[in-house]
């Protein structure tokens, strides 16, 4: 596999973890530390040319959103090197740390009046999205396993850490924060079933946090009426 | 002394000196091409890791013919800044004439220690552990250069910031 060969270059084993169809994730020691190499392979399917731009453009696109969003406070792993010739990204493995999606299943499954915290884990989602998108990143593909729950030593509140920005991009159009929302909705009402109300904590807490939500919102509801994809009919 | 192994099973070994007497005649002799390594501040350094990130990158880029600078000593220091700038790399992550601190780094491969113990005997100051880089650190400037806001400091420590900047600075 060309892919493993470039990585040994920089990692003595990687173990792959998860195979998609843009890319694979391993997990390795790099530079003494614990680490996810997340990497796109080339697509014979395509073009060469227009596999290596395309490529290449999700590449910087993603460690670009994940720097504009550390920068604005919101925990997203740290990129220790990106390789722009075999299309590999190094960066932090976060440890210790489950999906938010577990987090929200296994609650529900002990059925003990965790509704309360359940709520609060919803109303930070918002607010975190909203300073996501107050900073003009768009994540693309918003699901509650694309975040993470680390849990800190110092108090008790654990740190939410946002992954995957594999799809994001930098947009300041309402539509396509509209449409980020509404993937999450999709995904999150299709991943935890009855918890329409608990989303619509999150969506009230995103709505009180940004300052360019009402727009957001509108769009929101134009998108649940019409679809992700907008219509291009007349 | 640290040692560290990097891409195409290279070494990095540092060595971290404080009360340096001859910073302006190694920094001459670097300049003609006679010292086998890079000279860094340590001042604007948080750990030694961010040193490791420097090397893996410079080699890989020597390796892919895309390095910016012309030697890989040169472009390890070049690395270690968060601009494109050359030149202000150097002023702030090379070292001065005055300086009285210096971090030593040498590339290479693990039977190649002569390397390490000929620049050692060109420095002429006291040898400190590499860990304790951070007691030199000045901390103010290096938040300013790499623009670190304070939200980000809350999501994580600061050399988490620097090499995340570093790492990410030829796409900005």
């Amino acid at each position: 596999m060309a892919g493993q060969t470039t990585l040994s270059r920089f990692v003595g084993k990687a173990d792959l973890v998860k195979q998609g169809a843009e890319g694979r994730v391993y997990r390795a020691q790099f530079l003494g530390k614990p680490t996810i190499v997340k990497e796109r392979f080339r697509k014979r399917y395509r073009h060469p040319v227009l596999d290596e731009k395309l490529t290449h453009r999700r590449t910087v696109q993603e460690v670009r959103s994940i720097l504009r969003c550390r920068r604005a406070g919101i925990s997203a792993p740290v990129v220790y090197f990106v390789d722009y010739t075999s299309h590999c990204i190094f960066m932090e493995e976060i440890a210790g740390s489950s999906t938010v999606r577990d987090h929200i299943v296994s609650t529900q499954q002990a059925n003990s009046c965790k509704e309360l915290e359940l709520q609060q884990l919803a109303e930070r989602i918002g607010r975190i999205l909203a300073k996501m998108h107050d900073e003009d990143v768009i994540h693309g593909d918003l699901t509650t396993s694309n975040m993470l729950l680390r849990c800190s030593s110092q108090d008790t509140e654990s740190d939410l850490v946002l992954i995957d920005f594999g799809l994001s991009y930098i947009s300041s159009l309402p539509e396509d924060k509209g449409v980020d929302l509404y993937v999450l909705e999709k995904a999150f009402l299709s991943s935890h079933p009855n918890t329409n109300v608990l989303f619509e904590k999150l969506l009230q807490s995103y709505t009180k946090s940004s300052k360019k939500s009402p727009a957001v919102i509108k769009k929101l509801d134009e998108v649940r009426l019409r679809g992700r994809k907008r219509s291009m009919v007349g | 002394m640290l040692n560290g192994s990097i891409c195409f099973q290279q070494r990095v070994t540092q060595i971290l000196y404080k009360d340096v007497k001859n910073a302006a005649e190694l920094r001459r002799k670097a300049m003609e091409g006679n010292i086998n390594g890079a000279l860094v501040n340590p001042t604007m350094l948080v750990g030694p890791f961010q040193v490791l990130v420097a090397a893996n990158k410079a080699v890989h880029l020597q390796t892919t013919g895309k390095m910016k600078t012309k030697t890989l000593n040169a472009e390890i220091i070049f690395n270690l800044s968060p601009t494109n700038n050359i030149s202000e790399a150097f002023k702030r992550f090379g070292i001065s004439d005055g300086d009285h601190s210096i971090l030593v780094v040498v590339v290479h491969k693990s039977d190649e220690v002569q390397f390490v113990s000929d620049i050692s005997a060109m420095v002429d100051g006291q040898q400190l552990p590499v860990d304790d880089v951070s007691s030199l650190s000045d901390f103010n400037k290096i938040k300013k250069l790499f623009k670190i806001t304070p939200q980000e400091e809350k999501c994580g420590p600061l050399l988490d910031a620097v090499v995340c900047r570093m790492a990410i600075k030829d796409v900005l």
